[in-house]
């Protein structure tokens, strides 16, 4: 095991940035054979599986599969190396961790302490330990790095076509089924409707509660869409909307919302 | 938002009788108080009652009549009727003064010479001075009033100004991402070790990025033909990058380069193509640029090939993602041509995406010299 030469892949979606770190590698390390170039995380995986390396450099942005998704179905059977680019989110995710990691342009300097690490761990013989959990928390920490934002465009199905349209645009939403039904501004100002995959309730939490409100159980509207609020019979109202003919139910438990006219 | 304010509110009941008006009209009642006590017969007393009911009720009538009726005529101004009534309030108040303090059995009031007398003067100086007062503070109210509307003015102004500003500050965070900087800067590191021929027509390519990208800020608007070299720019770079993912074209009428195009509009969608159409798919994809001319419009589409929106609504949760640069192109659009410009985006068959932008046909140049 420690006569013949240690193995790594290399997995990065850019040509080039493939070859530099090659480079930098025999460098750093010309004992390392090189035995795998991937260009994304499915092949990483598949030319894993078929070459088994010691090491793994991966990219942790590519295509397809990502360099953390790749990580995890490698789990401990090889020696992991991140490889990210000069991003906030990434470069906070791995500090806080064990994990080692490599930012690109990769330096010379700070190849050569991660090559250190790695040997050392090769020469000792370690059991990788519980490479999962790590690889969970660094997901984890990516994930929140970019915290969800408040929603801007929906994706709205307008007959056979599939089109964005902006947030602000839209008049009001309404639930149709595990399906929403969203009336919006169209262009030049025409009304126009969709459907979006979405139930009601998911896109409720997401949209920004000073402009739009629910009104009843499944219907939300744009605040500055409503024309005029009726009241009703039985402690209900009826608001018309400007430009547009329909007519959407306030129901009584969203009645109060309007009490102060 | 701000709401210029159509006009002050009608005060309460309690606001009609608040210390500033009260003190106004305790202080001018007591001028025909000066003005007649030498020749009062029947005592100081009696006339300093008259007097301040005379300041009391020509207050009343003026804020009752601030608020009640609600609706008027057309033809009566408000002003008209306060001035009116207060004009009224005072012979009323003195009527009713006279007539209570007339001792059972004297004759009417106005048979007395005296008393008659005493009753003319206080209501016709309580007149005038009632009309001269009431003119006073409306005189004050209006001037308030525009003051108010002028400081609402500045002040949506300068929320707009800020908005404005915000727009260009996101610009300014947008363009030039460290993430593509140093990405892009490994690359050309990679060639030059390499010795590749390419290396110096490459950073040619991100020169022209950097200084195309840069100088925007100052710049409120730019033109189709920077635009397209900022965006050629930014596709080389990107097939350097990614030669094996990316195919480009770029195509635009000769009569749209001169004209004037907000910053960074072809860039955002040629942007989001390769973020989030062409790098999330193995295979990659082709992007399509191309810029028409048309009846006083101008039509910018960028078309890719890549994995579409309905990948992209899983990116559609993060930060930085294909929301908020649209977000901020609808801004600078809006900003740049009111509601005159259209921004659509249509997924196409069998993958990819169509983002179309419309705008008003400008030239640069008659653009700048018509603005101030």
């Amino acid at each position: 095991m420690m006569t013949a030469r240690p193995t790594a892949l290399i997995a990065d979606d850019e040509p080039l940035l493939r070859d530099a770190l090659a480079r930098l590698l025999a460098q750093a390390w010309p004992e390392l054979a090189i035995v795998a170039q991937a260009r994304n995380g499915r092949e990483a995986v598949e030319l894993f599986e078929t070459h088994r390396p010691d090491i793994c450099f991966l990219d942790v942005h590519m295509p397809g599969l990502s360099g953390i998704e790749a990580a995890r179905a490698i789990g401990n059977r090889a020696q992991l190396v991140f490889v990210t680019a000069y991003d906030q989110y990434a470069l906070q995710a791995f500090e806080h961790g064990v994990l080692d990691y490599l930012v690109k342009p990769v330096e010379a300097m700070r190849l050569a302490e991660t090559v250190a690490r790695l040997q050392q761990r090769l020469r000792a013989a370690q059991p990788l330990g519980d490479i999962e959990a790590l690889i969970e928390q660094l997901a984890a920490r990516l994930r929140t790095g970019s915290e969800p934002a408040r929603l801007r465009w929906l994706h709205v199905a307008v007959g056979s076509a599939l089109r964005l349209v902006a947030v602000d645009d839209v008049d009001y939403l309404r639930s149709d089924e595990k399906y929403t039904r969203v009336a919006w501004r169209g262009d030049g100002g025409k009304p126009a409707e969709g459907l979006v995959r979405t139930p009601l309730k998911d896109l409720a939490a997401r949209l920004d509660p000073a402009q739009f409100v629910q009104v009843h159980r499944s219907v939300i509207v744009n605040l500055r869409a409503i024309g005029q609020v009726k009241r009703g019979d039985n402690e209900t109202a009826t608001i018309q909307l400007k430009g547009r003919d329909e007519v959407l139910p306030v129901s009584r438990s969203y009645l109060h919302l309007f009490q102060q006219m | 938002m701000v709401t210029i304010a159509a006009g002050l509110e009608a005060p309460s009941v309690r606001a009609m009788f608040a210390w500033p008006r009260l003190r106004v009209a305790l202080a001018v009642s007591l001028i025909p108080f000066l003005l007649l006590v030498w020749q009062w017969t029947s005592g100081p007393h009696s006339l300093l009652i008259r007097t301040t009911a005379l300041g009391l009720a020509g207050l009343a009538a003026f804020g009752v009549l601030e608020r009640w009726p609600h609706r008027l005529p057309r033809w009566l101004a408000r002003w008209v009727l306060q001035l009116l009534g207060v004009g009224l309030a005072m012979p009323l108040t003195m009527f009713l003064f006279y007539y209570l303090s007339t001792e059972p059995g004297a004759p009417a009031f106005w048979r007395d010479a005296d008393r008659l007398q005493g009753f003319l003067g206080l209501s016709i100086i309580g007149m005038m001075l009632g009309w001269w007062t009431g003119l006073f503070a409306l005189v004050r109210q209006k001037d308030v009033l525009a003051r108010q509307q002028a400081l609402a003015l500045e002040l949506q102004r300068s929320e707009f100004e800020r908005q404005a500003l915000d727009s260009r500050l996101r610009l300014l965070q947008a363009q030039v991402a460290p993430h593509f900087l140093f990405n892009t800067l490994a690359n050309v590191r990679e060639l030059v070790e390499a010795r590749s021929p390419q290396a110096p027509r490459v950073l040619d390519s991100l020169i022209a990025y950097l200084r195309a990208a840069v100088p925007q800020l100052d710049a409120p608007a730019t033109t189709v033909g920077h635009e397209l070299q900022l965006v050629r720019a930014y596709l080389e770079i990107m097939h350097m990058r990614m030669p094996d993912r990316l195919q480009f074209e770029l195509q635009a009428d000769e009569s749209s380069l001169g004209l004037r195009c907000p910053p960074m509009t072809l860039l955002t969608l040629v942007e989001n193509a390769v973020r989030h159409g062409i790098d999330p798919g193995e295979e990659g994809g082709r992007i399509d640029v191309r810029v028409q001319r048309q009846d006083g419009r101008c039509c910018a589409e960028v078309r890719d090939t890549g994995v579409g929106l309905r990948a992209a609504a899983a990116d559609a949760g993060r930060g930085n993602g294909l929301g908020t640069g649209l977000s901020t192109l609808r801004e600078r659009l809006q900003l740049a041509f009111g509601g005159d410009a259209q921004l659509r985006i249509e997924a196409l068959q069998p993958h990819g995406v169509c983002a179309t932008v419309q705008f008003p046909a400008v030239d640069a140049r008659r653009g700048r010299q018509t603005s101030a």
